[in-house]
């Protein structure tokens, strides 16, 4: 995945994962540049979602390494954990715990300066202000995907990465999502491992088809055509579009 | 976008602690589960020992029942403490924070003593009410609060890192007692001979010191232990 505009976020170099003999992500490596919306598509057990843990600091490559946003996230964790957001299908909230204190909680962690205004006007932005009081466990699925996402911003970060962040939503709830992250969208730089072709077709700058640990396809959104891509995706992973 | 600063790894810790300790106040969850799991412990003694004659002889189980009582409480409340974390997968929220993973170890630590210590305040004197009408304790008797301090901590320590190792295996409430029980076993052996001479007092009190000196140098060692392991655990 080739570089357009200068800086790059994220760097992958070689990225394999072994899980005993069996590679899970098998020497993937891609240059993302800034801003740019990276979605990776394939089939369960493609390895996507082991990638997208290896990008987020939460496993540990067996060989490779990332940058991000030119921190090797193995020698300053830290400080990449400071520059990345996560949204995934778990929403990683206390659910006995309000929005707010929620939100709080994950400020204080990230050292915001004034986690409780941070709050505040993240819930606002997801459109949950009126419910911050209330307990994550009173949510319907599609209010805690919009918390997850308050809590995956409370440190303003440049990179985010989205795993599976449909999974679960009623049509509603999707167009919500949709709109959310399109309004935080601009000047950051996204990773999305979906199943859904139309979807992440939709939002993506760049695009990558993994199975069975390798990338089969990579390259810029714009010079997919769909029809072939689609075409493309379903013989290479070999079941039909999502 | 603003990168902000980064946290203090004491502001960290205070998040998590406060954190912890206002879902437990909001739930009351673990606190009533180990609370009485402890009452129903001192029963089951109560009637094993109802038909015993009153004798000093009872004094000198009465360290080793009172640590039984402690130890399968605090492995109710460990088991729970961290299967909250993976509801919802919060555990890769604290995870994915910037933050040393031995800061998560610390304030789970602290406040897994502090629940059990709760649960103990309550839990132990109501077993010396139920323990004084079978046998008369030593004026020394008092000193039991040393080795249940040095002990509290030990299994708090301890059962933290073990609980964060079994959490994600099948069956993790009896693999947690497989693991726990064996690698506590010397710091329960301390607390136990100390605790029975502070309550049989007199001679007795001379093997008080050194098991207390003992627990001390095992809580020190194994939580230090834990400390450094903990982050390999987590990324496990």
């Amino acid at each position: 995945m080739e570089s357009v505009d200068g800086a790059h976020a994220i760097v992958a170099d070689g990225l394999t994962k072994r899980f005993g003999l069996r590679k899970a992500v098998d020497d993937i490596s891609f240059k993302l540049p800034q801003g740019s919306f990276l979605v990776i598509f394939g089939p369960n057990g493609a390895g996507k979602s082991t990638l997208l843990r290896m990008l987020a600091t939460l496993s540990r490559p067996t060989s490779g390494s990332v940058l991000l946003d030119g921190i090797n996230v193995k020698e300053d964790p830290a400080a990449a954990r400071m520059r990345l957001g996560m949204i995934s299908h778990d929403h990683m909230l206390y659910p006995d715990l309000t929005a707010e204190e929620n939100i709080i909680f994950f400020g204080e962690l990230y050292g915001v300066a004034d986690p409780k205004a941070r709050a505040l006007e993240l819930l606002d932005a997801v459109g949950l202000k009126h419910r911050r009081k209330d307990r994550v466990r009173t949510f319907s699925r599609g209010m805690v995907q919009r918390t997850a996402i308050a809590r995956a911003l409370v440190n303003d970060p440049d990179i985010v990465l989205l795993d599976e962040p449909y999974a679960g939503l009623d049509p509603n709830a999707v167009a919500v999502f949709d709109s959310l992250i399109e309004s935080i969208r601009q000047s950051r730089t996204f990773c999305m491992v979906s199943h859904d072709l139309d979807k992440g077709l939709g939002l993506a700058s760049h695009v990558m088809v993994m199975r069975s640990g390798r990338e089969v396809y990579s390259g810029l959104r714009d010079d997919v055509d769909e029809a072939s891509f689609s075409a493309l995706y379903k013989s290479t992973v070999g079941q039909g579009v999502a | 976008m603003s990168v902000p600063n980064k946290p203090s790894g004491m502001r960290q810790f205070a998040a998590l602690l406060s954190k912890d300790l206002r879902r437990e106040l909001r739930t009351k969850e673990m606190l009533i589960s180990m609370f009485v799991y402890a009452v129903l412990v001192i029963v089951v003694f109560g009637v094993a020992l109802s038909f015993a004659r009153p004798s000093d002889d009872l004094i000198q189980v009465s360290g080793g029942l009172l640590w039984a009582m402690i130890l399968f409480t605090s492995l109710l409340g460990l088991n729970r403490s961290m299967s909250q974390e993976m509801e919802g997968r919060c555990i890769e929220g604290l995870l994915l924070a910037p933050m040393d993973r031995g800061v998560i170890f610390l304030a789970k630590v602290t406040s897994n003593l502090m629940f059990l210590a709760v649960v103990e305040l309550i839990a132990v004197p109501l077993f010396w009410v139920f323990f004084s009408s079978f046998a008369h304790p030593a004026d020394t008797a008092w000193l039991i609060a040393v080795p249940l301090i040095a002990g509290s901590i030990g299994i708090a320590g301890i059962g933290t890192m073990l609980s964060s190792m079994t959490v994600n295996t099948r069956g993790k409430d009896v693999m947690l007692a497989l693991l726990f029980i064996p690698v506590i076993y010397p710091l329960l052996h301390c607390c136990v001979s100390a605790t029975t001479s502070a309550l049989l007092g007199g001679v007795a009190m001379d093997a008080f010191t050194m098991s207390v000196a003992l627990a001390v140098g095992f809580d020190i060692i194994m939580i230090l232990i834990s400390w450094l392991l903990y982050q390999f655990i987590l990324d496990a």
